[in-house]
């Protein structure tokens, strides 16, 4: 499952996609999935983070099926 | 609500937040002081009048983080007890938006958790705020969470 918040959420039209995630490939690997499919996103890349399983997790932390992404934008709560 | 082993509250809610009942709750006879934060919606961003402010969370990761401030809060300064609420949804002017409240047997502790205890939910729990005005929306500018830069793992031998 990938889910998507704030801007990103209103950029890619959904704020959730159960798409299949496969082993052994990365963070950056699925970021870049969705590139190719909304390319407005690129721009994005160096301002937000990912979070596995609801952990911040490293762009090149190794994926595995069933496991929860999500791509942050910067936090504004408070 | 959900609780922890100190009798922490953490919470996200999207009615009004009981500001009292809140401060009351982390008070304990052994305590002399109870230091709170009441955060709530100014009437206006860069000098342009906000109307109203939306909030939303990615919801169980900002609880387990909250959950990770108040056990930081407990390790790193001698308090009693937390409590820490978020509102979610749409809020007006003047509305609380975020509150805590830490008890202590004295007041240095209790000023110091309760400052640290802002500053790293506003740095590190996934909630974003969009601002509406007049003229449109905008998520509020925010800070970007410390993640890890790379993974420490070694590369595989080849």
């Amino acid at each position: 499952m990938v889910l998507f918040f704030g801007r990103l959420k209103e950029l890619i039209g959904r704020a959730e996609d159960s798409i299949e995630i496969t082993d052994a490939s990365t963070v950056e690997q699925l970021f870049a999935l969705y590139v190719a499919r909304h390319s407005e996103l690129a721009k994005y890349r160096s301002s937000l983070v990912a979070s596995r399983n609801q952990e911040f997790a490293a762009w090149d932390t190794q994926l595995r099926s069933g496991d929860e992404v999500a791509f942050l934008p910067p936090v504004s709560g408070g | 609500m959900t609780t922890s082993l100190h009798d922490d509250i953490y919470q996200l809610v999207r009615e009004p937040i009981d500001i009292a009942a809140l401060a009351r709750h982390v008070r304990a006879p052994e305590d002399g002081a109870t230091v709170t934060f009441d955060g709530f919606v100014r009437n206006q961003s860069h000098n342009r009048p906000t109307l109203y402010l939306d909030y939303e969370a990615y919801e169980s990761m900002a609880l387990a983080k909250m959950r990770e401030i108040c056990a930081q809060l407990h390790e790193k300064y001698r308090i009693r007890r937390v409590a820490m609420v978020h509102r979610l949804g749409r809020l007006e002017i003047g509305e609380t938006s975020v509150f805590i409240a830490v008890s202590a047997p004295h007041r240095a502790a209790a000023f110091d958790a309760c400052r640290f205890a802002i500053d790293t939910l506003k740095r590190t729990v996934p909630i974003w705020k969009k601002e509406n005005f007049e003229d449109g929306a905008v998520w509020a500018d925010g800070e970007l969470p410390p993640a890890p830069a790379a993974t420490s793992r070694a590369k595989p031998a080849s």
